[in-house]
């Protein structure tokens, strides 16, 4: 009997519950996008060849095959085994080691561990031992894969020509000969920022041997601006370290703690370890312009321009601070503050009552005065000591900055400028003219990583060695000191930048171990013991910066504190660190591009985002019948977007528009980082360049015009991949309705009155889809059955995991022209859902305005009772006996049929070769990543362009352990069952003549699960009692996506739990995804209805429910 | 009327019946036979750089496997021993034998003796050498005698239907440990006692050697 479930209804005035305009809109699009597993075309072959060229391709190929059998025999070809002359101690081949290093990145590094197999790095993992470990950021995970970048520099040149290592050593030599003579008079060093020890004692160093030398320092995107306002609080040196995981109030200006300020996993970590639902849970308070991931998590979440975050700041320290100078000071700067009186005072009322677990944070693009005001604020909330600590930094000496370099060439006193890394030509403040400037120097000398823009102006390009080969140190976000170890010898012979330094110094010594060597035996790492021990663990004990005992200067403060300048007309424009490529140093690494934005699920570039109302204002075309502007969308389901022309001082930049649900109002958003003009095959043709934007006055910019250039562009956007329609997939309550019913998620949806499903004589579901465990339950493993469950409320969606696993599992990149075509690879996505106040009828121009973000990371859920495999003509997904559905690539014929009957929708289908994919193109204008085609595997007769050398380098980065999967075959999450079969093996070698083979509970960690900083994912051995998985799963929280379906996945989640404070003007007394569930269904889900029992009951409760729905409603409308 | 067809046209339906089921019946046959790695396989014997005899080393001399495939136990792999295991020995046994130039020169150089592979599973196969010989699967049991060639040839297909023909029956190869690289042991052990004590459940989902 066939089983149809009642239908899901839909509310007529739309929907509250979205991914995207179109989808709150409900366009015919967006329904033909849901119906069709694959886009319209999505089988076609790429353009410019049709299907008889593709069957010569093929009938060509398959001769070939033939003839080659004939020749051969069919035998496989010969393959030999080479061992070494002489076995290196300690190395066995097919093993894999993991060695502790560090992945620099500005002053904090991340302490890793890196492993390593068959001679190479192939994997990041954070580093378990090292103080305050906690996952890491997608960037950590992609930072491999520049190490196989054929794109990076490999050569050192001078003036365009090639020249060896020897050449470069002995021009160095060379210079420190010269200045030594005068004592480096007209050396100038511009570098980017470290927390390197050894550098600082290089520099120290240099000063001391030519003391007229001039040491400049550059960020494009300052993250530390925040370190002036702490020095004008507290004195020059000292460094304030925010350790959220002591804070139960969070109140953050501007400050994105968990996407793109400094220590932003720690941030999550500490976040997580407060948000479990209880009297102890956090809250968080944001107040922001662009929307973030930090204001997706908000409890309340306040949307200003970034000019009136001072206001807010100031409304709310006068109301925090009683008295003293830096109160009398705010008085006069509140008054212009958007927010109300009630909103500030009730904040701060919140903050004040939890003094000593409260903290203020500013954000890095905010003005000095915003920090000050957080550092007083702080101040009087107790929280130095607590919830941040104030330390002293040692420094290197003295730095000036990039507008000095430039003054200083321009007066033309440099006779040599030596950059270490960055890429100043490309991001230098727009009205330094750097790259002009560097013309009236004699000699640039450059250590750069890529051959980029800054190469192209310098006539000594020196090729940077990458962390992974070589030798050096670092110091995490508060100070620790970790090591920066090799793990295999510079691919391409570079060399770093403590060599570099060395040797313009002169010092006798320049190999990068030896100088470490000595900088740690300085620190205390004493002796060849003290030295093992530092690499062993990966860090050095007790080295973090000291406590600095220092006190407030409320005068300093009071004094610096500074009003806004005059306010200017027009838009004001927001110049973001992005949330993938940073300031433009990850342009070409693959997996960043492709990485979906935490936010837009934009891939492959930037885009001018501007909120909806400024949309309506600017006139961008209206949808009919609705206020709402629309995504510019084409009919194939390609986002083809209007281009916008934001002019500020009369230099225009242009870019596809982004409608931003939840920007401020006035404000356009423009990510740095992309456009770059000299850089690699991936980063080619990558969104525009936001840098002539940026000037010395900082990357808040005002009186902005914006124009609409009659253009439009393909945009590659992942929002509505995968939507899954009507359903709650995501569950959310507030604290006060948890502590009443706790197990609600589980009473939502289909799940809570399953009476009209037919059922066996056992009690079970009469189900199309059976497990093969109930007719044949020997095949049922009684050691180990594996499951996962994820905590929505403590993920942020920032995307780490979804790299993570593109490393662990070999996942191809398919590049921008793919994407757009709904064939991106990702094992795992993070699903981005809106919800609004749902007392706003959807067709109200503000319905999108200021949305709540919800975010759910999707990945195979393993069933029990799997759709898939049912469908599985082949037999190539099945179970296997631990509960895993497997995918057996070998049998897979391709024909979707799994996809299509996926519930989730998580199979991903290879269209092409992408892991053969031709990305060496003779043709330097091509834009091959970005193009809708691109040079795809055309087959062994096409056209490969690979250069075999090239081929070498991207191979390395494979995991051995998986299967690289060719075109023509589905593919979807393993639960990395690699790493299961792995640990099995272990304890399976270890129980020997034992029967003691069941893997420990927690004993394996999905690459996902490693990765998430906020530890949202849980992974493990059902059987055993210890796992964490167990407890978990008996969360009350706990439910299944689309239970109803009786699919029995093994992915569970835990519901999302927000804490909203019931004083403040915009409590809400439901999430307003739950408000809209209570309203479409008429139920609610914190009143008994019998939720998944056996027990058959009416099913009258359904209309019970909605007139007890009712009452509440009106309940609420008072609140809301 | 006259006929269309020729007289002979009316054996020409059971003549294409026999006759194709003929050819069918050969080309089932001559693919099961041929195309399978029990003939492709089984018997390859290539020649190799050095003329090595395990039957030698192992049954005469009595060296364990171990001793120079060191890895076995503890990686997938089961290593080709570095010319410097072979130097721990060959530097004072026929240490001026013509045969073993290569092996001295190797040593000397650090260039690998380009040793010919004989056994190996597609690369989509996670074979793994040490569960294997650390739960009671003696060498013997995918490799053959070792120990009684002078020169290494295939001895069994190493086939899926191979490997799943003990996954499914490992009472049949399971022996004690410590009689694991004891190639010319015939004793006899209860199989099945040894496969529940030790909870060997080898497996047969496509998860335990395809990832």
């Amino acid at each position: 009997m066939k089983t149809i479930p009642p239908p899901c209804p839909e509310p007529e005035t739309g929907r509250k519950y979205w991914r995207s305009l179109d989808h709150l809109q409900d366009k015919p699009e967006v329904r033909e996008w849901i119906e069709r597993e694959f886009p319209d075309g999505a089988s076609l072959a790429p353009d410019g060849e049709s299907r008889r060229d593709w069957m010569k391709i093929m009938s060509a190929s398959f001769l070939l095959a033939g003839m080659g059998g004939l020749a051969t025999g069919c035998r496989r070809p010969e393959e030999e085994l080479l061992p070494f002359g002489k076995q290196p101690e300690g190395y066995l081949h097919g093993g894999y080691k993991f060695f502790a290093t560090a992945v620099p990145n500005r002053d904090a590094a991340t302490a890793v561990l890196a492993k390593w197999q068959d001679g190479r790095p192939i994997k990041l993992e954070a580093n378990p031992l090292a103080p305050g470990s906690h996952g890491t950021c997608a960037c950590v995970q992609a930072a491999i894969l520049d190490l196989y970048d054929p794109d990076r520099a490999t050569r050192h040149t001078h003036k365009g020509t090639d020249v060896s290592a020897a050449k470069v050593v002995d021009a160095l030599s060379a210079l420190s000969k010269q200045f030594a003579s005068n004592s480096g008079k007209g050396l100038y060093i511009l570098a980017e920022r470290s927390s390197s020890p050894s550098r600082n004692r290089l520099q120290k160093a240099l000063k001391d041997k030519l003391g007229e030398s001039v040491w400049a320092e550059y960020e494009p995107v300052d993250l530390s601006a925040g370190r002036a306002a702490t020095a004008i609080a507290y004195g020059p040196g000292v460094r304030a370290v925010v350790k959220v995981g002591n804070a139960k109030r969070i109140l953050s200006l501007d400050a994105d703690l968990f996407g793109t300020e400094q220590g932003a996993a720690g941030a999550m970590a500490g976040y997580a370890k407060h948000r479990k639902p209880g009297d102890e849970m956090n809250r968080l308070y944001v107040v922001e312009s662009l929307l973030s991931i930090t204001g997706g998590q908000a409890d309340h979440r306040l949307r200003v321009k970034p000019s009136e975050v001072l206001a807010v700041a100031a409304q709310v320290a006068a109301a925090v601070l009683k008295g003293g100078p830096v109160a009398d000071k705010l008085r006069g700067l509140a008054a212009s503050s958007p927010a109300s009186t009630k909103w500030a005072e009730e904040c701060a009322k919140d903050l004040v009552a939890h003094a000593g677990a409260a903290v203020v944070v500013a954000g890095h693009r905010q003005p000095l005065s915003v920090h000050l005001i957080a550092a007083a604020l702080n101040e009087a909330l107790e929280a130095p000591g607590k919830t941040l600590d104030l330390v002293s930094v040692p420094s290197g000496g003295d730095a000036v900055s990039i507008p000095e370099v430039v003054s200083a060439l321009n007066a033309g006193s440099v006779d040599t400028l030596v950059i270490l890394g960055g890429n100043p030509a490309y991001n230098a403040p727009a009205d330094l003219k750097f790259a002009e400037a560097t013309k009236k120097a004699k000699n640039v000398v450059r250590l750069g990583y890529y051959e980029d823009e800054t190469a192209a102006i310098s006539n000594w390009h020196i090729a940077a060695s990458h962390f992974l080969e070589s030798w050096g140190d670092a110091r995490s976000l508060n100070g620790t000191v970790l090591p920066v170890q090799p793990l295999l010898q510079p691919l391409f012979g570079g060399l770093t930048d403590l060599e570099v330094l060395a040797r313009l110094a002169g010092l006798e010594q320049t190999s990068p171990y030896e100088l470490t060597r000595q900088t740690l035996k300085d620190l205390g790492a004493d002796g060849e013991e003290g030295w093992k021990k530092f690499l062993h663990d990966g860090f050095l004990a007790n080295s973090a910066y000291e406590t600095a005992s220092v006190s407030f200067k409320p005068g300093a403060v009071a004094a610096a504190i500074s009003g806004p300048t005059s306010k200017a007309e027009g838009f004001e424009v927001v110049l973001h660190r992005d949330s993938k490529v940073d300031d433009g140093r990850g342009l070409n690494n693959g997996w960043l591009q492709e990485m979906p934005d935490p936010i837009t699920k934009v891939t492959w570039e930037n885009v001018v985002t501007v909120s909806p109302k400024t949309a309506r204002d600017l006139g961008l075309p209206l949808e009919k019948g609705t206020q709402i502007p629309q995504d510019q969308k084409a009919h194939d389901g390609q986002y083809r977007q209007i281009t916008l022309r934001v002019t500020v001082n009369g230099v225009s930049v242009e870019g596809p528009v982004w409608v931003q649900p939840g920007l401020a109002d006035g404000v356009v958003g423009l990510a740095l980082g992309y456009g770059r003009t000299a850089v690699g095959r991936v980063g080619k043709g990558s969104g525009f360049n936001a840098y002539p934007l940026l000037t010395s006055t900082g990357p808040l910019v005002s009186g902005a015009k914006v124009e609409m250039v009659t253009k439009r562009a393909l945009v590659a956007v992942t929002q509505e991949h995968g939507l899954m329609e009507g359903r709650p997939v995501v569950r959310e309550a507030n604290l006060d309705e948890y502590k009443k019913k706790p197990d609600f998620a589980k009473n939502m949806d289909l799940d809570g009155h399953l009476s009209y499903v037919p059922r066996n004589p056992d009690g079970s579901i009469k189900n199309i889809y059976q497990s093969p465990y109930k007719a044949n339950p020997w095949t049922k493993s009684d050691i180990n059955q594996w499951a996962m469950v994820v905590d929505l409320g403590t993920c942020t969606g920032c995307s780490a995991c979804v790299v993570a696993c593109q490393a662990e599992n070999n996942i191809p990149i398919v590049g921008k022209g793919q994407v757009s075509r709904g064939r991106e690879m990702h094992w795992m996505r993070i699903d981005r859902y809106y919800s609004y106040d749902p007392n706003i009828p959807a067709s109200s121009e503000v319905a999108a305005d200021d949305p709540q973000m919800v975010v759910q990371p999707m990945l195979c859920q393993h069933c029990e009772n799997a759709p898939c495999e049912s469908v599985c003509p082949v037999n190539a997904t099945v179970h296997d006996n631990e509960g895993l559905n497997v995918m057996a690539y070998n049998r897979c014929i391709g024909t979707r049929y799994c996809s299509n009957n996926c519930p989730y929708k998580v199979r991903r289908f290879n269209f092409f070769d992408y892991n053969k994919r031709d990305n060496s193109f003779a043709d330097a204008d091509d834009h091959h990543f970005m193009d809708l085609t691109g040079p795809l595997y055309h087959g062994p007769l096409g056209k490969n362009r690979y250069a075999e050398k090239e081929w070498e380098i991207v191979k390395l980065v494979k995991n051995p352990d998986v299967s690289v999967r060719m075109r023509g075959v589905m593919e979807k999450c393993t639960f990395c069952v690699q790493r299961i079969e792995q640990a099995k093996i272990a304890v399976k070698v270890q129980a020997r003549d034992s029967g003691n083979v069941r893997v420990p509970g927690n004993m394996v960690k999905t690459a996902c699960q490693e990765a998430c900083p906020a530890g949202a994912i849980s992974f493990g051995n059902v059987l055993d009692p210890e796992a964490s998985v167990n407890a978990l799963q008996n969360d009350p929280r706990n439910y299944t996506v689309l239970g109803f379906l009786d699919n029995k996945p093994r992915v569970t989640y835990l519901a999302r739990i927000r804490n909203p404070n019931p004083a403040m003007p915009d409590y809400y007394a439901s999430p307003r995804s739950l408000q809209d569930y209570e309203r479409i269904r008429g139920e609610n889900p914190f009143e008994e209805h019998g939720h998944g029992g056996a027990h058959g009951h009416g099913d009258d409760h359904g209309k019970a429910g909605g007139s007890g729905h009712a009452a509440m409603t009106g309940g609420k409308g008072g609140q809301i | 009327m006259p006929s269309i067809f020729p007289r002979w046209a009316n054996q020409f339906g059971p003549k294409l019946l026999v006759g194709g089921g003929l050819i069918g019946t050969l080309a089932t046959a001559g693919v099961t036979y041929y195309f399978t790695p029990k003939y492709t396989r089984v018997g390859y014997q290539p020649i190799q750089p050095v003329p090595f005899s395990h039957r030698v080393h192992s049954d005469q001399l009595g060296i364990d496997c171990r001793y120079c495939h060191n890895g076995v136990e503890k990686s997938w792999f089961s290593n080709i021993p570095a010319a410097s295991t072979c130097m721990n020995c060959h530097s004072l046994i026929l240490k001026d034998d013509p045969r073993l130039q290569l092996v001295r020169d190797s040593y000397q150089s650090g260039t690998p003796i380009p040793w010919v592979q004989i056994h190996k599973v597609p690369d989509y196969v996670y074979f793994n050498h040490s569960v294997h010989v650390n739960r009671g699967i003696s060498c013997v049991s995918c490799h053959g005698q070792i120990n009684e060639m002078d020169e290494v040839y295939h001895a069994k297909p190493l086939s899926m239907s191979f490997c799943l023909d003990c996954h499914r029956k490992p009472e049949d190869n399971i022996r004690p440990l410590d009689k694991i690289t004891q190639l010319d042991w015939k004793g006899q052990v209860d199989g099945k006692q040894l496969v529940h004590d030790w909870k060997v459940q080898p497996g047969e989902s496509c998860s335990v050697c395809h990832r």
